[in-house]
């Protein structure tokens, strides 16, 4: 280029710069190139904390399986049972609402569930009967794995979803309803699992998830554990360090190859 | 030049194609565009000066797109590029599987390969990461790449990896013969408001409708006239019932041709462009041409286009859009705005196919002086961008042009 002097500096137009190659990159050639703009990091103990609603919820999955596995090889008996799962319910109620004046409209949605619950486990009882036991233990396996998946751990992701979450575990308590001896066995099942499926984790919530209950709720998992099969004790203890620990860590560690680039060829989000 | 998208397709790379070809033909070059077939399109067709055009019998398959098998239309484009005797093969736009397909089967057979770009992408979603490998793959071996704009290099240099000295900035340009002011066509006592656009989320019509919502009830004497069709439409027409607009706001669907849209930028003041992103936007420089005053979102390549006194530049937001189709109509009613007359023959100095013309021959030229590269510099090049099993695909195009050479020997006469 002859006279580089003179030329006038480069502008970044297109209708100037005829002194300029048309290949030629300007110093100032991706100034406006932004890296990670939104990235939140996120610190350890919070990534433990959310963690532990995972192992939470995992803890209330293998309590509930407990419960089919005390109902079906009869070491409980249904009412005794049903009366255990009763007081559990009127003392997280109690922990729930202090203040009684919902009381009657909550009772009869109680009433409702029981009536319709105990003239339908019938039904409910024979409906997957005919399916073989390995076809029903695989299935609950896999719709267990969905409620984990989707459940709501209070972060505003797209796979969320509750009903789904919860419509997943009743079917799978269906499942293993057909398993157990007479409807009314089916019955005191399906009263246990909504207790542990839905008013469990409201009740979690409401309570703010303190991690006191988390690390009692996981003590009671492993002793009942223990009582039937000490090698899944093994597997759950390594379970929840795996996501209690080991997942946070590398979740935490991996935040440094986040390379995420933003620049002016992006979709302009309309402001109003 | 090979592309998916050709006439009778209508927008801003087919303008380009048929442009810069018409150009390179008055220039004594040989020019054959290759694209799909449409409809019943298919086979060889003549157009304006002779251009030749293969529509290739190929279906298509997503989005105006071919399915990019790579082998299936491999003898048919071998014969077109050596029956035609191509010395360089240009494939238009990132989204044309077709020009990615003729661009690899041309480097095989010891071509050179010019790529232009003619849109921005981002990175942050599957799709982009999706689509930048497959760019990256296919720029590989690409000899050169010609962006519109200088927001459009940056962003191929990013996502491709293509060195930067690899990449030259060739804008598009109008027929300004055919985009001339017509003032006397301009309503007297009204002030219109045109949008030329597809009418979808990217042109941001979102924001247009509720621009248009919110500036008809607080200007009695603007109405507006929009061009242009896609599902963004029934948008418009929900506003215009809604707000009871009727004559305010005019819908007149598709524009076909370049005379349309010239007729109809004429018939307004004032040109409103809002998309969320654009490469170069031929958009306001048609209008700029008429000698309208432009008001556009100041997005991707938008501010390098025009002189800012030709174009108020907004935010892309509804209030900003508002302040700034305020500020132009006040500057035409002080009379203060660019003339018409004046408006036009500066967009003429800025942009003539002719200078485009001899940009793009000039990177021809450097092309054709860079040296052949081999079978192994080919598979080198594709095994940069990771992809590994790309290089059994190659392999494989290289061995059938091998047996196409023996069973339809090329006939040098």
């Amino acid at each position: 280029m002859a006279g580089s002097e003179q030329r006038k500096p480069w502008r970044k137009v297109l209708y100037a710069n005829e002194d300029y190659p048309d290949n030629y990159t300007d110093a100032s050639f991706l100034e406006e190139l932004k890296k990670n703009v939104n990235e939140r990091r996120v610190s350890l103990t919070t990534a433990i904390a959310g963690a532990a609603l995972v192992s939470q919820q995992l803890c209330l999955i293998i309590t509930f399986c407990l419960g089919y596995v005390l109902l079906h090889l009869a070491v409980v008996g249904p009412t005794a049972f049903l009366g255990t799962c009763c007081l559990l319910g009127a003392c997280g109620y109690a922990l729930y609402t202090p203040p009684l004046i919902k009381l009657p409209s909550h009772a009869r949605s109680v009433i409702i569930f029981f009536a319709l619950g105990y003239l339908l486990s019938p039904v409910l009882k024979t409906l997957t009967e005919s399916v073989s036991t390995d076809t029903i233990y695989a299935t609950t396996v896999f719709t267990m794995a969905v409620h984990l998946v989707f459940f709501d751990y209070g972060v505003k992701a797209f796979i969320v979803s509750s009903s789904l979450s919860i419509n997943a575990s009743v079917f799978g308590s269906l499942c293993l309803a057909s398993r157990l001896a007479t409807p009314y066995h089916a019955f005191v099942l399906l009263a246990w699992a909504v207790h542990c499926f839905v008013l469990c984790p409201v009740l979690l919530a409401k309570l703010g998830h303190p991690p006191l209950i988390t690390v009692i709720i996981i003590i009671i998992c492993t002793f009942m554990l223990y009582q039937f099969s000490p090698s899944l004790v093994l597997l759950f203890i390594s379970a929840v360090v795996f996501i209690n620990f080991i997942c946070p860590y590398l979740f935490v560690r991996w935040h440094t190859y986040k390379d995420n680039i933003y620049g002016p060829w992006d979709e302009a989000v309309v402001t109003s | 030049m090979a592309s998916d998208f050709f006439y009778p397709n209508m927008g801003g790379v087919e303008a380009h194609i048929f442009n810069l070809s018409q150009c390179l033909l008055l220039k004594g070059h040989k020019v054959v565009v290759i694209t799909h077939s449409y409809g019943d399109r298919v086979g060889v067709r003549y157009m304006t000066n002779g251009l030749k055009v293969y529509y290739l019998p190929v279906r298509t398959f997503y989005n105006q797109c071919v399915l990019p098998t790579m082998i299936c239309s491999l003898p048919l484009v071998r014969c077109i590029l050596l029956r035609e005797r191509i010395d360089i093969v240009h494939g238009h736009s990132a989204f044309s599987a077709l020009a990615h397909e003729v661009m690899a089967i041309g480097g095989l057979l010891g071509l050179k390969t010019v790529f232009t770009d003619h849109s921005l992408f981002g990175f942050a979603d599957t799709s982009a990461i999706i689509t930048n490998k497959f760019l990256e793959i296919s720029l590989a071996n690409v000899n050169h790449c010609i962006c519109v704009s200088h927001i459009g290099k940056e962003n191929t240099v990013l996502r491709a990896r293509v060195d930067h000295w690899r990449v030259s900035v060739i804008p598009n340009a109008v027929d300004t013969s055919i985009f001339v002011p017509r003032p006397e066509m301009r309503s007297k006592d009204r002030i219109i408001v045109v949008v030329v656009s597809r009418l979808v989320y990217r042109k941001g019509i979102d924001l247009l409708a509720q621009v248009i919502a919110d500036f008809c009830l607080k200007h009695p004497k603007v109405d507006f006239l929009v061009g242009g069709s896609g599902p963004k439409g029934k948008l418009l027409e929900e506003v215009r019932t809604r707000l009871c607009l009727g004559e305010r706001l005019t819908l007149l669907g598709t524009l076909e041709t370049a005379a349309q849209v010239c007729a109809t930028l004429n018939r307004g003041h004032i040109f409103l462009n809002t998309s969320l992103t654009e490469a170069y936007c031929m958009a306001i420089v048609e209008a700029a041409s008429c000698g309208l005053q432009v008001v556009s979102t100041r997005v991707g390549g938008i501010t390098e286009v025009l002189p800012h006194d030709l174009i108020y530049l907004t935010e892309p937001s509804v209030s900003s859009v508002i302040d700034g189709l305020k500020r132009a109509i006040s500057d035409l009613r002080c009379g203060v705005a660019v003339d018409p007359e004046t408006c036009h023959a500066r967009v003429k100095s800025m942009y003539n196919w002719h200078d485009i013309t001899r940009r793009t021959s000039h990177v021809y030229a450097t092309v054709t002086r860079e040296p052949t590269s081999s079978l192994g510099q080919h598979l080198r090049n594709y095994m940069k961008s990771g992809v590994w099993p790309f290089l059994l695909v190659v392999s494989l195009m290289h061995l059938l042009l091998v047996a196409l050479n023996w069973l339809v020997p090329v006939n040098v006469s």
